[in-house]
């Protein structure tokens, strides 16, 4: 386990920065995620994106196809991965709070 | 002789029943081949300079040489005349708490297992191989990293090693599909599901459908110009195999008769492999071996597909619709371990304007820091993130835009590496390159 | 023969037949069936592992410690030398005066080469890390050989001595590093098999 400093806030991360605890997540540590891993300032299209992955967890206990993604948020593959440089995975999940998935990833 | 028996008596007492286990399974694998690699290294120990890890680090313990030494001193201990009398003068090591928590980290943590030591060895040790012989022992022992054995666990369990739900990949391949349509503007233009009797049954990375989609878009757009009769299974498709990475023989005999199963029953030629460094190694040189007798089919990957397309002049391709700089990053087990050396190099040239070679290439390429599973296992990502460095550096030095690589393992590893060494660089897939130059026939209507 | 030629006669027979046990069991047989189809012939990979891949062109643990690894070549050619002496001083074949001199010469040089390696591995912090008493003596043993060998073609005494250290090295070659003499071969073309059935030894077109 790892701990990470963010502006003064100290986190429980696994080696490759996931919450060791999803539980913890909420929307102000998704911010600071996203400022600390170069994604930035959060706009609207990545709420939706966040929100969906992160509701998907919880229903499913499992991130969501990058797919469902696009559907549900109407927003083009790549515009996916522009909103977060380090996609879906490393991304998207991580500053949504999910544990990191299996595979290649 | 009645005195050493009681020695090994004594000493076999103290072993735990999952040591036992692990010794048991050491023995098991005594060939020649493993015989004479945990007997020849030398200590001469010029490799630390061969190894990203030692490189990076410059930790003692992480030479390759020490890595040998780990695993040849259990073996000299249970296995050796002088290593049961005299340890001590050999350097042989009781099997215990301390020595398996040395192993662990060892063979799990500071090994990706590229081979890139073995090539340079002045004796010529194959370090991967002791590296998974000894990973193997730790499957024995259910001590496998549990990032990693999550991974062979979802591939056993649901089919691949993300957990996709079959209805979510049909749902995911039916939109990739109606994108080609539309692309390439031909209503017939589609990705075949479980389709019976073709040349070729295709396997993808779960990353790709999962997260990464665009990589197999380009592929079934380089199909669709190649006029290839293709399918994807919706059941067998997952071109990885984690267990040759966690050392676990059983679960990757399983992984492989299942492509073997779904290949007879949708009576397909070829096997074609997604661009996936392990996977090709694993698939195509190590599976005949877990399965004990040999592929009924041609297993190649879809890089020396495309190299044949080319040749053939199958498909057409514009190089001047890649201008960027492009460099390749070789993956070890593609390469070095699975001999898909020129291929690649022959297929980039024909798809980019100016192609860049990386210091040192092909057989000597450093790994991306990524290999061995190393991606999985989240307790030694900084230590990869660091191993990396060296990869970095290299990439640096080349000065192109894109780096190019047929692996996704790689890939996601090279993704890291850009953020952390901001290289500034796009991470392409082979295929990816190929579908931006391709040059589709004029239709005829 | 004297009784020292008899003990080093039976050294020598023991060391034989225990080389010819390990070199038999790590030779590829039963187990080591390869099922997966080769990309290439196997042959040409196992001439190409014993000549161009350890040439220092190719590899980095050559061309990158070229002071080791010049001072390991003659060492090693200075044990072979000495091994094939063994035959001459065994059955007391004379040489001319030049001829001893310059294998005396060429022994001191190649003993040095021993010793520089022997303090390296005592005084490099990686080396003591990765060392263990054995890779220590085995320098000792073999450095020593080449040193009494040289000694010996000098004096022409010592003929006991002699002996004695090279029934020694005959006992002792197969317990330790030194299995290194058959192990290298194996080695060798266990890798050559390896990479030549998948087409990287030498690269497939």
């Amino acid at each position: 386990m790892t701990q990470l400093e963010i502006e003064g806030k100290v986190f429980n991360v696994d080696g490759d920065g996931f919450l060791v605890n999803p539980q913890l997540w909420n929307e102000e540590i998704a911010a600071l995620f996203a400022k600390h891993d170069g994604t930035g300032q959060l706009n609207e299209k990545h709420w939706a994106i966040i929100n969906f992955i992160r509701n998907h967890w919880l229903e499913n206990d499992m991130a969501p196809m990058v797919r469902k993604i696009c559907q549900n948020t109407g927003l083009r593959l790549k515009e996916i991965y522009t909103l977060f440089p380090m996609g879906p995975a490393k991304g998207a999940c991580k500053i949504a709070g999910l544990p990191k998935p299996d595979g290649c990833v | 002789m009645a005195g050493e028996k009681v020695i090994i008596m004594a000493k076999n007492n103290s072993l735990t029943e999952k040591q036992k286990k692990a010794l048991k399974l050491l023995k098991s694998r005594l060939n020649g081949r493993l015989l004479t690699h945990l007997n020849s290294c030398v200590h001469c120990g010029l490799c630390g300079e061969s190894c990203h890890y030692y490189l990076a680090t410059k930790n003692k313990n992480f030479i390759p040489g020490k890595k040998v030494d780990i695993v040849s001193s259990i073996y000299q201990r249970y296995h050796t005349l002088a290593g049961k009398v005299a340890p001590r003068l050999y350097g042989a090591k009781d099997f215990n708490d301390k020595t398996v928590e040395e192993l662990i980290d060892i063979v799990f943590g500071a090994c990706s297992m590229c081979g890139r030591c073995s090539v340079h060895c002045s004796i010529g040790v194959d370090v991967p191989y002791i590296v998974r012989t000894a990973r193997s022992m730790l499957v024995e022992m259910e001590l496998v990293s549990p990032g990693l054995q999550s991974t062979v666990d979802a591939a056993i369990n649901t089919g691949n090693n993300m957990g996709i739900p079959r209805d979510e990949f049909v749902d995911t391949l039916e939109w990739l599909s109606e994108d080609l349509e539309m692309e390439v503007e031909d209503e017939d233009a589609s990705i075949p599901l479980d389709k019976k009797g073709v040349d070729i049954l295709y396997t993808l990375n779960p990353r790709e459908p999962k997260f990464f989609p665009l990589s197999i878009s380009a592929i079934a757009k380089i199909y669709y110009a190649a006029k290839e009769n293709w399918t994807l299974s919706t059941n067998v498709y997952d071109v990885t195999n984690y267990a040759y990475f966690s050392g676990d023989d059983k679960g990757a005999k399983e992984l492989t008769e299942r492509l073997c199963d779904e290949m007879s029953k949708l009576e397909a030629k070829t096997l074609v492999l997604a661009e996936c460094g392990h996977g090709y190694r694993a698939i195509r040189w190590e599976g005949p071996n877990w399965i004990e007798r040999p592929y009924p089919f041609k297993v190649i990957s879809v890089v020396e597909l495309i190299g044949d397309y080319i040749r053939s002049c199958r498909i057409k391709l514009d190089p001047s619709l890649n201008k960027l700089p492009v460099t390749l990053h070789d993956p070890c087990n593609m390469v070095r371990g699975g001999g898909v050396i020129e291929v690649q190099r022959f297929v980039i040239k024909n798809a980019v304007e100016n192609f860049i070679e990386m210091m040192p290439n092909r057989a000597n390429n450093f790994c991306c820091g990524g290999g061995g599973g190393q991606l999985a296992m989240s307790e030694y990502a900084e230590r990869r993130i660091k191993s990396g460095k060296i990869k970095a550096d290299q990439i640096r030095k080349t000065g192109a835009k894109i780096v190019a690589t047929p692996c996704h393992n790689c890939i996601d590893q090279l993704m890291e590496l850009n953020k952390e060494y901001q290289l500034g660089v796009e991470i392409k897939t082979i295929g990816e390159l190929v579908a931006d130059a391709l040059v589709l026939e004029e239709k005829s209507n | 023969m004297t009784i020292f030629h008899w003990i080093l006669l039976a050294g020598f027979v023991i060391c034989l037949l225990s080389c010819l046990y390990h070199f038999f069991m790590a030779l590829p047989a039963g187990k080591d069936i390869d099922y997966a189809t080769p990309d290439a012939k196997t042959r040409q990979a196992v001439v190409y592992s014993f000549t161009k891949a350890m040439s220092p062109k190719k590899k980095e643990t050559a061309f990158m410690h070229l002071p080791t690894y010049t001072a390991g070549i003659f060492y090693h050619l200075g044990t072979f030398l000495s091994l094939f002496l063994v035959i001459f001083i065994f059955f007391n074949v004379s040489f001319p005066t030049w001829l001893a001199y310059s294998i005396i010469v060429f022994l001191a040089f190649t003993s040095i080469c021993g010793l520089s390696i022997l303090i390296k591995r005592m005084t490099s912090s990686l080396l003591k890390n990765l060392s263990n008493p054995d890779d220590y003596f085995s320098n000792i043993l073999v450095t020593g050989f080449q040193i009494i060998t040289a000694i010996y073609l000098l004096l022409n005494t010592g003929l006991e001595y002699y002996f004695i250290i090279t029934t020694i090295l005959f006992l002792y070659l197969p317990i330790g590093k030194l299995r290194h003499t058959i192990y290298f071969f194996t080695a060798r073309l266990h890798l050559g098999i390896f990479y030549g059935r998948r087409g990287t030894w030498p690269v497939k077109k």
